[in-house]
């Protein structure tokens, strides 16, 4: 490149007036060896622009950020399966009392109307009727149980620290080890004792056990 | 954000972004690291993103934000003063081992030059001189406005060029103390 080309395009750069292009060429003269010796006090700035142009990411960077991206949770789709998950829940529940509202009222209408037994026809009718809310209730039921234990099974897979929340209704400790000298003078302490261990041992059934005592 | 989107528009933008973070951090591996992070985030909350009219913009104030919490971070491990150097690059091997020598002296001193400035300047410097930004890009980026940056840019330029300008003084004072 010509001296007055550069003169004019390093002119240009000082008042910033070079296009982006014309800044990238200019760097490149002054990489050039044949620099003219009045521009060589502005070679380092060039040199440091080129020299921090130059880092680059490593070569494996991308097959990382595939890999990553592949494993990216999506905050979105968590929180709505989450949210989905507890109106599961909510809906299970109103299914399951639904369910036997809908048998209890079912067989309080069949048993409000007064039945009367005019022909064989309609006594089997009535029969059948009150068979089918019969099973109805059953099924009912029979929902019922399974769902609870399923909630059963879902508190005791949240493994619940029950002593800790006991202590939290515990009042007073003093009292309560009064409660169990009383017991033990009895002869129950050794009973709840086997039974505290029971349930430690099994955890499963232990709030079970609990459900129970309530 | 759509996912074609961040393919066109964020991916092409990774070397910028790792470059702008090297800046601050200093150090290759973290600028990866949080480079990678930004990514992974725009990613995953890529639904949420329809709303930003300028990506790139966007882009280049996050990993800023994302180095500069890493420096603090760093700094609060006590770790400041281990912090890693940059790099040593490779030089071509024709270079002598002086001339390694007076070059980075060369770029240590544009380096205490540019650190002296005020961080306006800094950031307009580096978006434009490094990132190769158009004025208006840089504009958005730091939000300020086009003129302001003509102004910033202006100013540093400046003084680089008496800065440089100071030095030959120096050397030529030197040169000729030395032969006299």
């Amino acid at each position: 490149m010509k001296r007055d080309q550069i003169e004019e395009l390093l002119d240009k750069y000082w008042r910033c007036e070079t296009t982006v292009a014309e800044e990238q060429l200019l760097r490149s003269c002054f990489m050039e060896t044949d620099l003219p010796d009045e521009y060589r006090c502005f070679v380092p700035l060039f040199a440091y622009l080129e020299e921090e142009q130059s880092p680059r990411l490593s070569r494996d960077f991308d097959r990382r950020l595939q890999e990553a991206l592949r494993h990216a949770p999506t905050p979105l789709l968590q929180k709505r399966s989450a949210r989905l998950a507890a109106l599961m829940r909510i809906a299970a529940s109103f299914l399951l009392i639904g369910g036997i509202g809908i048998s209890l009222f079912f067989i309080t209408r069949q048993n409000n109307h007064p039945q009367y037994a005019v022909g064989n026809e309609e006594t089997s009718e009535a029969m059948e009727q009150a068979a089918f809310a019969l099973e109805k209730l059953s099924d009912a039921l029979l929902m019922s149980e399974k769902a609870s234990l399923e909630t059963i099974r879902q508190i005791d897979e949240m493994k619940i620290d029950w002593e800790l929340i006991d202590s939290l209704s515990k009042e007073d400790p003093q009292q309560e080890e009064n409660s169990l000298k009383e017991m033990e003078d009895t002869g129950t302490r050794k009973k709840s004792e086997g039974q505290q261990q029971e349930g430690a041992e099994a955890g499963y059934r232990k709030p079970l056990k609990r459900e129970a005592r309530i | 954000m759509k996912v074609d989107s961040f393919h066109t528009l964020i991916l092409p933008l990774r070397e910028k972004l790792f470059r702008h973070a090297l800046g601050i951090v200093k150090d290759r591996a973290e600028a990866e690291d949080i480079l990678q992070d930004l990514l992974l985030k725009l990613w995953s909350r890529r639904e949420e993103w329809e709303g930003i009219s300028n990506p790139e913009a966007y882009c280049y104030r996050a990993i800023r934000n994302m180095s500069l919490d890493w420096l603090t971070a760093a700094a609060n491990r006590k770790n400041a003063q281990s912090l890693p150097e940059l790099e040593e690059r490779s030089f071509i091997d024709s270079e002598s081992p002086h001339s390694r020598l007076v070059r980075k002296e060369q770029l240590a001193l544009i380096r205490q030059c540019l650190a002296q400035l005020p961080d306006k300047q800094q950031r307009v410097f580096r978006l434009r001189e490094i990132e190769e930004m158009s004025y208006r890009q840089i504009a958005e980026t730091l939000e300020i406005s086009e003129e302001l940056v003509k102004v910033s840019l202006f100013r540093a330029r400046r003084k680089m060029q008496e800065l440089l300008l100071e030095q030959e003084q120096i050397s030529d004072q030197m040169m000729r103390n030395a032969s006299e």
